[in-house]
């Protein structure tokens, strides 16, 4: 029997992102919580982040012993780590280490929902007129047109492509507004990441991915990173707006009842915008994951 | 938690709480509803979750006339609850099953009730015919707990209290006013005081006796929540969600309901609107009328057994009733005489659900309507939802002269949006219609309906103007193609593994339904596209005039009523 | 131009960015990296106000801190009408102060529920924070109550609302990221869509828009 408070094992063997690589400062203990559990971490003398449990309502101090510290990696800009025997690396996002790209780390904010209920909403474009009002979409330029979803069987991923929205200030200097190319990948059940055609090259894409820390079942940390092909924008401004954008998501995620996924086909309304979503959800119930979700009855 | 709890009726609001374009967020034994009062005095009390993603409705927006969620857009008729638009698809009408659940309500004695299962009749109200309605006092308190500390509430000397079969508290003053406290139980450790005073009162006496009351249930609170806070918390209340309906798990596919005249309507009006044009008001006999979407039309079962379809004309939000125009035509099969001649006010009418081949994007930044005659009704409705949201449109209604001008009073709401065209000649009305299309672009559209001539000729005048086929959207009200139904040929059916034969003077439509398949239709003449059908293979001898020409020319759908193989075989998606 | 020093996400910062598109005022954002960069607290901005906190403004070399103090002062110097601020009215300038100090009050419970939950000021009690917006808002809901029942849409009496209601408004209507439900004050709701519907309401991320008023109650429509 687990240590731990979550019991399910897909989740438990994943890993997950818990602060920012900044947060992990020789010298200095911080801490989360993950899947219910206090996590601390810090970084040690050698540059390493090292993450462990310590009880409820202690002080944290660094055990001595390594094999009381959690599994750790450091990728894009976050420390991660497990409660199980995850995977020998995370998913690979290559824009990451392109030498002319800009990698930020938007913001982490606490949202009081599942975590496949963030990812869900990450991965839709029919808000973007009626929850990024004139920033991402404007009515009555609502249509979500087809487009394609697969599970690479290879990556065990959800990719959409060909995914198409009317902007209307898509860049500063667009008149009239303009169609923006999406593709989503979920390469994670908990994490997602959005390429976006690039204003200053249509050939590449910015990348925004999400990385989803459940707290609980029903609270998250959601991180938020970039990597960006704009040599101009100040980093604040980036920040700034990518945190506009998640702060008009927020109030939706956390009026969505109930708070978990529900994965039964019929517990919501899907339509052909939907298709990524679908996928989503199928993919989660045949993993088996329970955790942040209202599995389909037997 | 018994069932027959929720089988009462509880207050759950004040008139007052519910203003117009307002949604008022309210919990009922652990239920959230959203509250809404249409503009014309309707309150909607919903299930507080959007069927698509689950997000409260309580945070969407009223528009008087239908509720608006606030993720995606979708919008939910006033009463019914039906969804009317979903805006990520504007091409599409939605699946008529795609409809909120709604809860029992009644707005008397100042109060709105509910219940999750309420019947039958509400508390016996006698003495509280006139009442001042206090203001409403939320309490973290059991039920049980608040309605036991009413029984000792004391306003004025010499309180008597009794308590009522309905749980209710009655608390009468020696010789004085009584008041009615009631408990809403809105969760297992949260409850709201209603209460009601046996007389009317208005101007500064109103506001003494409003703050009195509230004063003491506020200190009755104080008490109570001091109690609750020694014993232990109990866990909040589990509500089950109802499911959606089956056939909307994935995509909605068409409706399956044959010609059928599912519902009963009685006629409450019979006015002529113009000249030769009847106007007929419909109501349901009982409960309330299916959802409706601008551009729908319904079947309607006539006395001497014809089926005619016409066009819905209502407004967003007008949830009450139908209301459809019939133009008498001497010269037709016998439909409009029956119903100028035949049909009078007080009758009772079978007519089918209502259907919608015609959907109007709402994604338009700029809609152009051609109206000629009796062909205003399904534009007539389209303009009024376009007007109620605040987009952009023109309408031009081309009539003989100003006498055949119909729904009036609904064109006076549109004001400079609506041209009227009187008395053109052919000419004239190619000229007109050249400048009124002389701007295609995009996010731009144009709906025809007309006579079949005009028609034709608006759709072509549109098309040399540039307007792409896909932002020209028609219907017409009959076919008068020559038909020929002379072939017989084969027809698989792809997804029932079936091989049926189709003879010569029999349709497609018919010997599917001969073979036990049920397919919908409403015309059967290859005009309202009901009984559109995938074509998976083979060639189409297209003879309907629904479909678009570059539709006809990818051979992806056939009309069943009318259409036929112009090959040995056609392979169906059914 | 005024110089607002600015985070979008700041209920604070919005009073202002509100009062300023109410009054047609211009402006310009000095976008401050709040979170995560807690650069309010950095040695250049502590320069600029050493209380480490936002909004600030600079109007041409006058520079304030203080959300409910600038208020005061951008409607006192820019508002023609005195409505926002009537300062020639003392009953009424006693009410609007006595409701400003209840929004710090709003400020200091709601406004901190949320930094605890969306931000991670985990030092923060927000079981008293919440239970503390929850005292406030049974009062004001009690208020606006009685000023309806008096046919008043506001929270200071007259016909036109006043900064006391654009200091109150942000942290009431962002208060659910903060786990405090609005629910049980349904007058506090009904003011909400209101003050949505004032000429010149701008949104910030967490606020959406209310719909078009009724003809009959859309008395602030020009």
């Amino acid at each position: 029997m687990s240590r731990f408070t979550c019991k399910d094992p897909v989740v438990l063997d994943l890993w997950h992102a818990i602060a920012s690589a900044d947060e992990a400062v020789d010298g200095a203990i911080s801490t989360t919580v993950l899947l219910e559990d206090p996590v601390a971490f810090t970084r040690s003398e050698t540059g390493d982040p090292v993450v462990w449990t310590y009880p409820a309502r202690t002080e944290p101090e660094l055990p001595a012993d390594p094999a009381d510290h959690l599994p750790v990696l450091e990728r894009y800009g976050y420390v991660w780590t497990s409660f199980g025997t995850p995977p020998p690396d995370l998913f690979p996002i290559p824009e990451y280490g392109e030498k002319d790209r800009r990698n930020i780390h938007a913001a982490t904010f606490g949202v009081n929902v599942s975590a496949p209920r963030a990812i869900e909403n990450f991965l839709d474009m029919g808000h973007f007129p009626y929850v990024h009002t004139d920033i991402l979409g404007a009515e009555p330029h609502t249509e979500v047109r087809e487009y394609e979803v697969e599970i690479s069987e290879e990556r065990d991923e959800i990719v959409a492509t060909n995914c198409k929205f009317f902007q209307p200030m898509a860049a500063a200097a667009s008149s009239g507004g303009t169609d923006v190319d999406y593709i989503y990948r979920v390469p994670h059940p908990y994490c997602s990441v959005l390429y976006k055609s690039s204003p200053l090259d249509e050939s590449r894409f910015d990348v925004i991915a999400v990385f989803v820390q459940p707290v609980d079942q029903e609270h998250v940390r959601a991180h938020m990173m970039l990597t960006l092909l704009d040599e101009t924008s100040e980093d604040t401004a980036i920040r700034l707006f990518q945190q506009t954008i998640f702060g008009q998501d927020k109030p939706i995620l956390e009026n969505q009842y109930p708070k978990r996924l529900p994965l039964d086909p019929r517990a919501e309304t899907p339509i052909r915008a939907d298709k990524s979503a679908i996928a989503y959800r199928r993919w989660l119930t045949k993993k088996g994951i329970t955790y942040g979700v209202i599995p389909a009855a037997a | 938690m018994t069932t027959d709890m929720h089988s009462h009726w509880y207050p759950i609001a004040s008139s007052s709480d519910l203003p117009k374009r307002h949604v008022y967020q309210a919990k009922l034994l652990g239920r959230e509803f959203a509250v809404w009062r249409a503009d014309d005095g309707y309150v909607n009390v919903w299930e507080n979750r959007c069927l698509h993603r689950g997000v409260r409705l309580s945070i969407g927006i009223n528009d008087g006339k239908e509720l608006k969620c606030q993720y995606h857009g979708w919008r939910y008729a006033n009463r019914t609850a039906g969804c009317t638009y979903i805006p990520a698809h504007p091409a599409d009408a939605p699946a008529r099953t795609i409809c909120n659940h709604r809860y029992p309500t009644q707005e008397v004695h100042g109060l709105v009730w509910a219940g999750e299962t309420a019947s039958g009749e509400l508390p016996d109200m006698e003495g509280f015919d006139e009442v001042t309605v206090l203001r409403p006092v939320p309490v973290n308190a059991p039920r049980e707990l608040v309605a036991q500390e009413l029984r000792h509430y004391v306003f004025a000397e010499g309180c008597t209290s009794r308590e009522e079969a309905d749980g209710s508290v009655i608390v009468t003053a020696a010789g004085g006013p009584s008041v009615r406290l009631f408990v809403q139980p809105c969760d297992s450790n949260h409850s709201v005081i209603r209460g009601l005073l046996d007389q009317a009162s208005e101007g500064a006496e109103r506001v003494a006796i409003l703050k009195h009351h509230n004063w003491l249930l506020e200190e009755l609170r104080s008490r109570i929540e001091a109690a609750a806070a020694s014993m232990e918390t109990p866990e909040p209340m589990v509500v089950t969600i109802a499911k959606v309906s089956e056939d909307l798990v994935d995509i909605p596919p068409a409706s399956e309901d044959g010609r059928q005249a599912e519902l009963r309507v009685q006629v409450t009006e019979k006015a002529m609107t113009a000249e030769g044009i009847v106007s007929l008001r419909l109501e349901a006999l009982k409960g309330p009328l299916p959802t409706f979407q601008p551009g729908a039309h319904i079947d309607v079962h006539l006395q001497n057994g014809l089926v005619r379809q016409y066009s819905l004309t209502n407004g967003p939000g007008e949830t009450d009733h139908y209301t459809i125009g019939v133009k008498r035509e001497p010269d037709s099969r016998g439909g409009s005489v029956a119903i100028h001649d035949g049909v009078a006010k007080g009758d009772v009418l079978a007519i089918s659900a209502p259907r919608n081949n015609f959907p109007l994007r709402r994604d338009a930044t700029h809609t152009v309507f051609v109206a000629g005659g009796i062909g205003v009704t399904p534009l007539l409705s389209m303009a009024r939802t376009l007007n109620s949201q605040g987009l952009g449109f023109e309408f031009h209604y081309f009539v003989q002269s100003g006498a055949h001008v119909a729904f009036n009073q609904a064109f006076g709401e549109m004001g400079d949006a609506v041209t009227i065209h009187e008395g053109l000649s052919p000419g004239e009305t190619g000229d007109t219609l050249r400048d009124v299309l002389k701007s295609p672009g995009r996010a731009r559209h144009v709906y025809i309906c007309g006579p079949g001539p005009m028609l034709e000729a608006t759709r072509q005048i549109a098309a040399d103007a540039g307007w792409a086929d896909e932002a020209i959207h028609f219907e017409y009200f009959k076919n008068t193609t020559e038909r020929d139904d002379s072939s017989s040929f084969e027809i698989d059916l792809a997804r029932s593994a079936m091989t049926l034969t189709v003879p010569s003077g029999k349709t497609i439509l018919d010997v599917l339904r001969e073979a036990g398949i049920n397919m919908s239709s409403s015309c059967e003449q290859g005009a309202c596209g009901t009984c559109r059908c995938g074509v998976i293979e083979g060639e189409i001898l297209h003879q309907d005039v629904y479909l678009s020409p570059k539709e006809k020319a990818e051979g992806k759908s056939i009309m069943t009523c009318v259409s036929r193989a112009a090959s040995d075989r056609l392979i169906l998606d059914i | 131009m005024i110089r607002l020093y600015d985070y979008e996400l700041s209920g604070n910062c919005y009073k202002l960015r509100l009062l300023m598109s109410f009054l047609g005022v211009e402006y310009e954002s000095e976008l401050v990296d709040f979170y995560p960069g807690n650069r309010h607290k950095s040695e250049a901005f502590r320069k600029i106000n050493p209380l480490g906190q936002l909004p600030v403004i600079d109007d041409d070399g006058l520079v304030l801190r203080d959300a409910q103090a600038i208020l005061v002062y951008l409607a006192s110097k820019y508002d023609g009408s005195g409505k926002w601020y009537p300062r020639d009215n003392p009953d009424l300038l006693g009410q609007v102060s006595q409701w400003l100090a209840f929004a710090d009050a709003i400020t200091a419970t709601a406004s901190a529920a949320r930094l605890h939950d969306a931000l991670f000021y985990t030092h923060i009690d927000v079981g008293a924070c919440r239970a503390g917006a929850h005292r406030l808002f049974r009062i004001l809901d009690e208020h606006l109550f009685f000023a309806e029942e008096a046919g008043q849409d506001w929270i200071c009496p007259g016909d036109h609302p006043t900064i006391a209601d654009i200091a109150c408004f942000p942290y009431i209507i962002l208060s659910e990221e903060g786990g405090i439900s609005r629910m049980d004050y349904p007058a506090i709701r009904r003011w909400c869509d209101r003050f949505k519907r004032i000429p010149g309401f701008t949104v910030m991320s967490g606020v959406f828009p209310a719909g078009p008023a009724a003809d009959e109650d859309s008395k602030l429509a020009s």
